[in-house]
């Protein structure tokens, strides 16, 4: 029965028959799905990437222009500043006006790579008044602010204009909701959410920010587009008003009405823009206090928006995410046969290797002139009392940080000045001190992310639900839920990341590391604030993992857990290597003594 | 000769721009938030100041006192309104929508409790322009350019050099430390969002009469603003006067010399420009990401 369903999404079409009133079809109706379709756009970038943009009315423009100026005739504008009339077809007009949508979505893309949160919110503002202030003053191209009429819409003389629109709009909106939903519940949309839970853990995952964020500008600045490709026949007429710095404030708002990363929430969100002005339209004076007074109301009593009251209130979870009892027991069926650690291949080089590694920050020398190998398939621990260096070094392997100076190599290969998702394309996987989960993922998806580099299929395989995709898909997620249960978290896949204990967490986090199939793993004080039991789990689970022949780079304060597990020992202090050796010359070294419990016990020691 | 008049108005319209910057720096020091409803506070100094001064006849500085204590009390209710919740709500964007919110608010109330219509307001020193050796200056653009930097400078000043004042940067820099310090931080906070307020309401009044007294009047020089602010960093407070400088002369000498159409676009193009090789403005610090 479940797979008919989709069935259902024809019986709109039988709206334009049911309703006699042209003006609530195309005047109400189609408004609301184009609007529905730019605010889908805006939640890519706002609810997935989570930038929040105020100038996607400048990509609804350049659609609606686009399409405008290819199709318009000069029949119906008489007296245009106009100078060319192609006079394309409509549905031609639309490659056009998606591409230099997308196009200007991907020079907005260069500014957010660099700045975020409020910097970024006001360049997307004054990058929507730059194509306002084009359209306005352009008048060869958009005929300035007399606007362009467009010729009515028809196919082979069926008018498909005013209430027929709606038969060209509800498909073209279906279609292309169907491939976000695609895009936005695969790999890919989990890299959007990752970047936007945790940049650096996402990078360390093999995900390249600025390729992520660029393609999310694009994808979501192309649709834009496309929605005002579909805007420019709704009333057979554009002018520059329309696409003024409210417009786009209007849609942010109906984004958060609705809530975010919900496409029931964008058509919500569209439909309240569209149909709260008509229902206060006898107090038209007032409507804009009642909206802002909305506004806050929505924001503070209901945080996920319509949408998500509307969850609440049915008691559901957000969707697609699994967890039914059938599902896990499939998932563990599959599992079950899977080897979860997969041997790198051997190799002589060392694993790692740092040559004199300098870091400074301004003028302050954290690291300096370290040298330290780690053979393959061996465990080095690296200690040293707080503010020693030892969270620099890891921040330095790993690309987060670049050295100031020297060099960093695994397995023969210069990596010094590889960034951090080119390291983890590499091998070098890592856990984070500071938990760096991403919160609002569940403990499978966050695994999945982790599994990232391991999703082959291209954009279009994704978006259109292609078998090779779908395929992937459920083996990355048999493969994630794989890992779950060798670090023991079977039980939680389905929990949401930031409600798991401290302990789970930090198993989690070596669960995500483990799915990049790394030949090199830092833990970065996977024990830290553990109690001791838990120490013994990670314990057991790093000699697993070393005996798969992975090598490990430990930080850790714990003494007896870096003694138990590790081959060699390092120790930093004030940035500076002061000892090597195996364990037991480590514990009897006298500096070693020194830089953890000071000079003078260390004389009464000997005195002793 | 031509050129300085058109420098001076541009430096004029630059410093309202200024003022208004340093009312969002203020509150994004102590709060982390940018207040989008601010350039409506400018409006509300603005139509207030045209409702004494013009309508009722009251003296000058009768009006400058009932703006800004206007503004004091009209912060005081956004930060209740807005602020407080959205940061109970740890969402990163909820506080964007609702200080919008409060703005769309307030210019709809000024439409309907006042008027939609452009009104102008006369300068309290006149308007006729004053002759400085060739070059006519008008009086108010004087105003403007002096009551601007005394008012960034003095508020400067006062943070750091007095107690209450340092209160403030201990709170911009970290807000948990300064607590544990004893400094009362909900007061500092409340007091920043006062503060911004009537700063942007003595604002509304003094550009009042070089442009025209409306509803909308704030919109556009609160999307400026905000590029002045971001230009010399959210996080400076002497960058906004550069910003300021640099978008109003540039505003000036395209319309002048371009088209009246294009003068938005060198600010906001200079904007984005600064940004991709300054991510936190000119004066804004880069923090150093710590996992």
């Amino acid at each position: 029965m479940k797979r008919y369903w989709p069935l259902l999404l024809l019986l709109p079409l039988l709206v334009p028959s049911l309703v006699q009133s042209p003006y609530y079809v195309n005047g109400i109706l189609n408004r609301i799905l184009i609007y529905a379709m730019l605010v889908a756009s805006l939640d890519l970038m706002v609810g997935y990437v989570g930038d929040v943009s105020i100038g996607h009315a400048g990509f609804f423009a350049i659609g609606a222009y686009t399409v405008a100026a290819l199709t318009a005739s000069p029949d119906y504008n008489t007296d245009a500043t106009l100078t060319h009339f192609p006079q394309i077809s409509f549905a031609v007009a639309l490659i056009p006006a998606v591409l230099l949508a997308a196009f200007a979505g991907f020079l907005l893309g260069f500014p957010a790579l660099r700045s975020s949160g409020p910097y970024l919110a006001v360049i997307t503002i004054a990058y929507g008044l730059i194509i306002y202030t084009m359209i306005n003053e352009q008048e060869t191209l958009t005929n300035g602010t007399k606007g362009i009429t467009l010729t009515p819409l028809a196919f082979h003389g069926h008018p498909l204009n005013g209430k027929n629109y709606f038969y060209v709009v509800y498909p073209a909106l279906v279609f292309v909701l169907y491939l976000l939903r695609n895009v936005v519940k695969s790999f890919w949309g989990r890299a959007f959410q990752a970047l936007k839970y945790s940049a650096v853990a996402a990078e360390c995952c093999g995900i390249s920010r600025s390729y992520y964020k660029i393609w999310a500008f694009v994808l979501s600045a192309a649709l834009g587009g496309l929605a005002g490709a579909f805007f420019s026949q709704l009333d057979s007429y554009i002018g520059p008003t329309t696409f003024a710095y409210n417009f786009s404030v209007e849609m942010l708002i109906a984004l958060i009405f609705g809530g975010v990363r919900s496409i029931l929430g964008n058509l919500l969100g569209a439909a309240v823009v569209v149909v709260l002005p008509d229902i206060f339209s006898r107090f038209n004076d007032y409507r804009l206090m009642v909206f802002g007074t909305l506004l806050l109301l929505v924001l503070f009593l209901l945080p996920d928006g319509l949408a998500g009251a509307i969850r609440k209130l049915l008691r559901v979870g957000r969707r697609g995410s699994g967890g039914g009892a059938d599902d896990r027991a499939e998932l563990s069926r599959k599992s079950d046969s899977l080897q979860v650690l997969t041997p790198p291949p051997s190799s002589q080089e060392p694993a790692l290797e740092l040559r004199n590694v300098k870091m400074m920050f301004g003028g302050l020398t954290a690291v300096n002139d370290l040298s330290v190998a780690l053979m393959p398939g061996r465990v080095l621990g690296l200690i040293g009392p707080n503010g020693s260096g030892k969270s620099t070094t890891v921040n330095v392997l790993t690309g987060v940080y670049f050295a100031s100076s020297g060099q960093v190599l695994s397995f023969g290969e210069d990596l010094t000045r590889r960034k951090a998702h080119q390291r983890a394309e590499r091998g070098i996987s890592r856990t984070f001190q500071n938990l760096q989960l991403f919160g609002a993922l569940t403990a499978l998806d966050n695994v999945m992310v982790g599994l990232h580099l391991s999703f082959k299929s291209s954009l279009w395989q994704v978006a259109l639900g292609m078998p090779k995709a779908r395929r992937e898909e459920e083996e990355g997620r048999v493969r994630a839920y794989a890992l779950l249960r060798f670090v023991g978290l079977e039980q939680a896949a389905f929990e949401t990341a930031s409600n798991l204990s401290y302990g789970q967490a930090r198993h989690l986090e070596i669960a995500r590391a483990l799915a990049l199939q790394p030949r090199l793993l830092l833990l970065d004080e996977p024990a830290a604030g553990l109690t001791s039991g838990e120490i013994e789990e990670i314990n057991v689970l790093v000699r697993k993992i070393k005996e798969a022949g992975i090598s490990v780079l430990l930080i850790e304060h714990h003494m007896d857990m870096v003694m138990a597990i590790s081959d060699e020992v390092t120790v930093l202090d004030f940035g500076r290597k002061i000892a090597e050796g195996t364990p037991q010359e480590i514990q009897s070294n006298p500096k070693v003594i020194e830089a953890y419990l000071g000079k003078h016990v260390t004389s009464q020691v000997a005195k002793a | 000769m031509q050129t300085i008049q058109l420098l001076l108005s541009g430096l004029a319209q630059g410093m309202i721009y200024a003022l208004l910057a340093f009312g969002y720096n203020i509150t994004f020091a102590t709060s982390k938030t940018l207040n989008f409803a601010l350039g409506n506070f400018l409006m509300m100094g603005g139509v207030l100041g045209f409702v004494f001064y013009s309508t009722h006849h009251l003296p000058f500085a009768v009006t400058l006192a009932g703006v800004i204590a206007a503004g004091v009390v009209g912060g005081l209710i956004l930060k209740k309104i807005a602020i407080d919740p959205s940061v109970k709500t740890k969402s990163s964007y909820n506080w964007i929508l609702a200080t919008l919110a409060v703005g769309i608010i307030l210019k709809n109330m000024s439409e309907v409790f006042w008027s939609t219509d452009d009104f102008k307001l006369a300068s309290p020193l006149g308007d006729d322009p004053l002759r400085l050796g060739g070059v006519g200056v008008f009086p108010q653009e004087l105003l403007i350019i002096g009551v601007s930097l005394a008012i960034v400078i003095g508020v400067e000043t006062f943070k750091r050099k007095t107690v209450f004042g340092k209160a403030i940067l201990a709170v911009s820099e970290d807000k948990d430390t300064a607590s544990l310090m004893g400094i009362n931080q909900t007061l500092v906070v409340r007091f920043s969002f006062m503060l911004s307020a009537a700063i942007a309401c003595v604002a509304g009044l003094l550009v009042a009469p070089i442009t025209l007294v409306s509803a909308t009047m704030g919109t556009v020089i609160a999307v400026k603003a905000y590029a002045v602010s971001i230009i010399g960093g959210l996080e400076s407070g002497m960058g906004v006067l550069l910003g300021g400088v640099l978008i109003g002369v540039a505003e000036s000498l395209t319309a002048r010399y371009l088209s009246t159409g294009y003068k938005d676009i060198p600010g906001f193009v200079m904007l984005i420009a600064i940004l991709l090789v300054r991510p936190s403005g000119v004066f804004g610090r880069q923090s150093i990401q710590k996992v």
